[in-house]
């Protein structure tokens, strides 16, 4: 895979991007992987079903089991301004009408220094279901396309974790949903490195239901921005934003999310639900739900609210014999969980809230 | 058990005790009356810690240590226990959870081993029982949605669980229903009453009392102790008030 340059990265001047940090990237896309090995035993949740090893992008074929997943061209491309860069080879989940993976997917990108870019496409036909579970470790920047495409009444649950120690995760998703079709997906930004989420779900056909939301946890100098935008095209749809964002020491924690509602899209739910939580005051949350509505019998509810923890709650734990760190903890962990409480198979959700915990014991 | 000397304390700039004084020896039950913000709160919140609660003169010693020198949770790890009168709701912290954490938090500080989940549903269990609070309540996030009666029986059985020493209980008897002050009362005397054991009860009314006799009733006006007497006291002041000994006070 060559590296493309990296030539017009978008600026903090474009609305869009105003509370990104994408300094880190030029450097890292012109430096080369270590190759070095990293242990990711950890990092596999064991689910019985197809796993995927991609090591700078590269398909580890030797610790991989990719069942249905082929591995190659993809066709998927994108103008998004990071994703653009994902051109090469990729992986395609393909399931045909009715099909269902064996057990949800596993895939683990192990980042060892440098850049990699990588396109991915998920294509359900009518009914099939799949859960795809991505974790993200390593140092670098690992940038990824993913195109979903939902056939009628097809059934996704999509849950990535970003765990490497430092560098960058640029996710983008691009989903199109079909009549009655259902997305589910939660991301968890833990670890250490920079992170720009961009999402652009369309419920193209009546009765869709879309959730995109999950938990931003950031501390020290870190940044983690996430940057959503589900659009109803159709009438009868549903969709769910809820996002939590915790910022510690000098950090900053960024959500931007949108409904746009098309003006034939009548009879829409939509909820968006953005809430910061900041451990210190010198770091920083930027919350901004945004509606678009041209249809005119619709629900659209939005809170979007900045707060630190409860000093009487954290008085009341103490007082019963917790220490102040782990009464931080609980009550952190408490606002949390919502977030992560959409994940469908329990042994994922636990996994994802035990990162969340080793993020507060690390942190607090 | 617990020495206070002329204690001085403020919050918010404003002082609030003003040169307290009390001793509690083990075994012992006192009890605290005095008009509306005269400070029984405030004595309650310094004890414990509470930030914003300033000490700015005097001690208090509690089982032979200093007890202002202590964080809250050393202080509840050395045996205190106090009942809020307003307990706090904290959504998504269940009480199984936030009070095996506390629990063994306490245990852990004091050199104890620690519960296993199943040992800690037995004691939780046997005190919710005890205190008429149904078991699917404790599995609920603490607080929320719990009435005002309920909210107290809750603070009685973490007590219960918690199992201190010293208890300093904070107008547990408001907002209860007469069956329920029946049996938080029993409550207090099953789990507090012993010989090394001793109870702060911060009241407003003779009711409590009839379930849980104090040994001493003292009367706090103006950040002060200004009349000590026995059980007796509580019911004068239920027929005369406190105007009488306030004034005297201020004479
Ligand atoms: N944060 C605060 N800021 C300013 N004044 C305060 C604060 N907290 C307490 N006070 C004042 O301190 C005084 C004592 O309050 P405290 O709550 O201790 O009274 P109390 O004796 O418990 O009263 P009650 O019987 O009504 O419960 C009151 O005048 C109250 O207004
Ligand atoms: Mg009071």
């Amino acid at each position: 895979m060559s590296s493309p340059a990296i030539l017009g990265l978008p600026s903090p001047r474009d609305e869009a991007w105003r509370w990104s940090d994408l300094s880190a990237l030029p450097a890292l896309a012109e430096a080369s992987p270590t190759g070095g090995v990293i242990d990711t035993s950890g990092f596999w949740l064991n689910l019985g079903g197809p796993r995927l090893l991609f090591v700078d992008g590269r398909l580890d074929a030797g610790l991989s089991d990719p069942g249905p997943i082929t591995c190659g061209a993809t066709g998927v491309a994108s103008a998004h301004a990071l994703a653009r860069l994902a051109t090469g080879d990729g992986w395609a989940l393909r399931l045909g009408a009715d099909h269902a993976a064996a057990g949800p997917v596993e895939i683990v990108h192990v980042a060892t220094g440098g850049a990699s870019h990588l396109p991915a496409l998920i294509e359900l036909a009518d009914d099939a279901q799949a859960s795809v579970v991505e974790t993200f470790v390593g140092d670098g920047w690992a940038n990824r396309l993913l195109s979903i495409r939902l056939g009628r009444s097809a059934r996704l649950m999509r849950s990535a974790r970003l765990l490497q120690a430092s560098g960058f995760v640029s996710l983008r998703d691009e989903a199109e949903l079909a009549e009655g079709a259902s997305l589910i997906a939660t991301v968890l930004g833990a670890g250490g490195q920079g992170t720009r989420i961009d999402a652009a779900v369309t419920l193209a056909a009546p009765g869709a239901f879309a959730e995109y939301g999950g938990a931003l946890l950031a501390r020290d100098d870190q940044r983690h921005d996430a940057a959503v935008a589900v659009r109803h095209a159709a009438p009868n749809g549903t969709s769910r934003q809820l996002w939590r964002a915790v910022a510690d020491d000098r950090a900053a924690a960024s959500i931007a999310a949108r409904v746009e509602v098309a003006r034939d899209a009548q009879k829409t739910d939509g909820e968006q639900s953005l809430r910061g939580l900041l451990l210190r005051r010198t770091a920083t949350i930027n919350l901004k739900p945004e509606l678009e509505i041209f249809a005119d019998d619709v629900k659209c509810a939005h809170g979007a609210t900045v707060g630190e923890l409860d000093a009487r709650a954290l008085f009341y734990l103490e007082s019963r014999g917790l220490p102040p760190a782990q009464a931080k903890a609980l009550l952190t962990r408490a606002f949390v969980a919502d977030a992560l409480g959409r994940i469908g198979e329990e042994a994922v959700r636990e996994a994802f809230a035990a990162d969340a915990e080793a993020w507060l014991e690390a942190t607090l | 058990m617990l020495t206070i000397s002329n204690l001085h304390a403020e919050t918010a700039g404003k002082a609030i005790l003003k040169g307290l004084s009390l001793t509690i020896n083990a075994g012992e039950i006192h009890a605290i009356m005095g008009p509306n913000g005269a400070g029984k709160s405030t004595l309650g919140y310094t004890l414990a810690g509470r930030p914003g609660y300033e000490v700015t003169d005097g001690s208090v010693t509690f089982l032979g240590e200093d007890l202002l020198e202590k964080a809250p949770h050393e202080r509840a790890a050395a045996g205190l226990f106090l009942g809020f009168q307003y307990p706090v709701e904290i959504p998504g912290v269940s009480n199984v959870q936030f009070l095996r954490t506390a629990l063994n938090a306490q245990r852990r500080l004091r050199g104890q081993a620690e519960l296993s989940g199943g040992e800690f549903l037995k004691v939780a269990r046997a005190q919710a029982d005890a205190l008429g609070l149904n078991m699917d309540m404790l599995k609920r996030p603490v607080n929320v949605g719990f009435s005002g009666g309920e909210k107290k029986r809750n603070e009685m059985v973490q007590m219960g669980i918690i199992d201190p020493r010293l208890a300093i209980l904070d107008e547990t008897d408001s907002g209860l229903d007469i069956d329920a002050l029946r049996t938080v009362g029993d409550g207090i005397n099953r789990i507090m009453r012993a010989p090394d054991k001793a109870v702060l009860l911060i009241t407003h009314y003779q009711r409590l009392l009839d379930y849980v006799k104090p040994d001493f009733v003292h009367v706090l006006a103006d950040g002060r102790i200004v009349r000590s007497g026995g059980a007796e006291l509580a019911l004068e002041l239920e027929r005369e008030g406190y105007a009488e000994t306030v004034r005297e006070q201020a004479a």
